[in-house]
C-alpha cells in the first residue's frame, strides 16, 4: 500500500479561521471525515499540499429544527444521523441511507457534507437529499450563498465550489402529513457495500391524488439526478400500482449509466435496475404515505 | 508535531507527523500490535481501535486528529469485564482462528455491547460488519457475541 504523500495538516476551530486558511494556503483542501480523500490522496488520485481539517469545527456540528426546516451541519457524522431523535421521527429515508453507507467503522468518522462533496455518483445520501429538495449553505470570507443541493454535483467526483468556499450547512422542508419517502440501495453485497445504483421517492398524497412526486437516482448518470420527467407522470394522478409501476419502467429509458470499462456494473443492468429500485422506493413511499410503513 | 492524547486510560506525549496514520503511530511507533496492518484502505477492520468509545479504522485518521481525545486498543482492556466476557465466548465458541481479525472485532462487538447489552443477531451482524474474517466464516464469531452478551446478562 502506497503511504500518504507528505502535506501540512491545519486544525482550525472556527468557521472564520477555516476559511481564512482556504484563503491564504495554496493548493489546501477541506479535510472532514477523510474516509475518502485518505483514499484519494494515498492512490494519487487527488494531491494537496495543505489540508484543513474540519473537525475541530464544532459549529458546523448540529443536526436542528428552525422554520419549518431541518438543518444539519456539514461535519455532522453519519453516525449523529442515525442517533437522531429529530431524522428519525420526520425524515426516517435519510436514516435508511445513511444505515447503509459503509461498516459502523466508516459511519463513525464519515460526515453528510463530505458524502456530498465527494461528489460520487453513487453517493448514498444525495437521493434522499435530492428528493427532500435540499438546500445548502456555501460560505466563503465574501459571504455565504444558497444554491439546491443539485448545483453541487459537476461531474463524476466533481463539485462545484470555487476555492475559498466551504459547504456549512444542509437543510430540507420537514415534510408534510400525508407524505411518505424511501430510499432503495443494490450492492455487491446486503451490506457494507458500495452502490451499484441507488434510487429514493418522496409521495404526498391527498384522497388518493398524488399531490406531489419527486424522484432521484445515483449511480446512473454522471451526478445523482432528480427524474422530472418521471414525476410529471405521477403529479396530480390518481396513484395506484400500475401508474407506479408505469412510471418506474420508464426510468429504463431516461438514464445514461456511464460507459467506462471500469464502471461497477453494466449499462444495461444499470438501466434495468433503475426501473426496479425505482419501484420499490416508490411504492414504500406510497405505503410510508398512508401511513402504513414506518 | 507533538501531540498529546489518552490512550488505554493514560496519557500519552509523542512525536508524530501531519502525514502519519494513527494505525502506523499505534503500531509502530507505540508497539501496540493488536492494531493489525492489513488494507490499509477502510475496508478490513484489522486496525479498529475505539476513538472516544466509538470504532474506527486507525488506518483512515491521521495520527494529529487525536490531540485530547481517548483512544481504546484491546491491549487497554484486559482486565474490562464485558472484553472478559467477550475473549471467553470467542475461545469457547471458536470465532478464533489465525486470529488477525480478533482483536479488531472484539473491539466492534465490544462497542456494541457497551451501547446494547442485549443486541438482537442482526444487530450483531451490523456492528461486525466492517471486520473481515477470512477463516471463520463469522457463524461462530456472531454466536460468541451473542454467547457473551447472554452471559453477562446471567452473571
Amino acid at each position: 500500500m502506497r503511504l500518504l504523500p507528505s502535506f501540512s495538516l491545519h486544525r482550525p476551530r472556527t468557521l472564520r479561521e477555516a476559511l481564512e486558511l482556504l484563503r491564504d494556503l495554496d493548493e489546501a483542501k477541506p479535510f472532514a471525515g477523510g474516509t475518502d480523500l485518505l483514499l484519494d490522496l494515498r492512490e494519487g488520485v487527488c494531491q494537496a499540499k495543505h489540508l484543513v481539517d474540519l473537525g475541530r469545527v464544532e459549529e458546523l456540528r448540529y443536526i436542528r429544527e428552525a422554520d419549518g426546516k431541518i438543518r444539519i451541519g456539514a461535519i455532522t457524522t453519519y453516525t449523529q444521523l442515525l442517533r437522531s431523535e429529530l431524522i428519525a421521527a420526520n425524515v426516517p429515508v435519510l436514516r435508511e441511507a445513511a444505515a447503509c453507507v459503509g461498516s459502523v467503522q466508516t459511519r463513525n468518522m464519515g460526515t453528510i457534507g463530505g458524502n456530498l462533496c465527494n461528489a460520487s455518483p453513487g453517493a448514498d445520501t444525495a437521493p434522499p437529499l435530492l428528493i427532500l429538495d435540499a438546500e445548502l449553505t456555501i460560505a466563503s470570507l465574501e459571504g455565504s450563498r444558497s444554491i439546491p443541493l443539485s448545483g453541487l454535483f459537476a461531474g463524476p467526483k466533481m463539485n462545484s465550489l470555487r476555492p475559498g468556499e466551504l459547504l456549512t450547512e444542509i437543510r430540507f422542508p420537514i415534510p408534510p402529513a400525508g407524505s411518505g419517502a424511501s430510499f432503495h440501495k443494490l450492492g455487491r453485497r446486503r451490506g457494507y457495500t458500495l452502490s451499484l445504483i441507488n434510487a429514493a421517492a418522496f409521495l404526498e398524497v391527498g384522497s388518493d391524488v398524488c399531490r406531489e412526486a419527486r424522484v432521484a437516482i445515483g449511480a446512473c448518470a454522471p451526478t445523482p439526478i432528480r427524474m422530472s420527467t418521471l414525476e410529471g407522470m405521477l403529479r396530480g394522478k390518481r396513484l395506484c400500482r400500475r401508474l407506479i409501476e408505469e412510471a418506474a419502467s420508464a426510468c429504463h429509458g431516461l438514464v445514461k449509466p456511464s460507459t467506462r470499462a471500469h464502471a461497477r456494473a453494466s449499462v444495461d443492468y444499470r438501466r434495468a435496475m433503475s426501473s426496479v429500485l425505482t419501484r420499490r422506493a416508490l411504492m414504500d413511499a406510497w405505503e410510508r404515505a398512508r401511513g402504513n410503513l414506518r | 508535531m507533538r501531540i498529546t492524547f489518552k490512550l488505554n486510560g493514560r496519557k500519552v506525549e509523542c512525536e508524530t507527523k501531519p502525514n502519519q496514520t494513527l494505525l502506523n503511530l499505534l503500531r509502530v511507533d507505540l508497539g501496540l500490535t493488536s492494531v493489525k496492518k492489513g488494507c490499509e484502505q477502510g475496508e478490513c477492520g484489522a486496525c479498529t481501535i475505539l476513538l472516544d468509545g466509538l470504532p474506527v479504522n486507525s488506518c483512515l485518521v491521521l495520527a494529529p486528529q487525536v490531540e485530547v481525545r481517548r483512544i481504546t486498543t484491546s491491549e487497554g482492556l484486559a482486565d474490562d469485564q464485558v472484553m472478559e466476557a467477550l475473549r471467553r465466548a470467542f475461545m469457547e465458541d471458536g470465532a478464533i482462528q489465525c486470529g488477525f481479525c480478533t482483536p479488531g472485532t472484539l473491539l466492534s462487538a465490544y462497542a456494541l455491547l457497551k451501547e446494547n447489552p442485549k443486541p438482537t443477531e442482526e444487530e450483531v451482524k451490523t456492528a461486525i460488519v466492517g471486520n473481515i474474517c477470512r477463516c471463520t466464516g463469522y457463524v461462530k464469531i456472531i454466536e460468541a457475541v451473542l454467547d457473551a452478551a447472554e452471559r453477562m446478562q446471567a452473571e
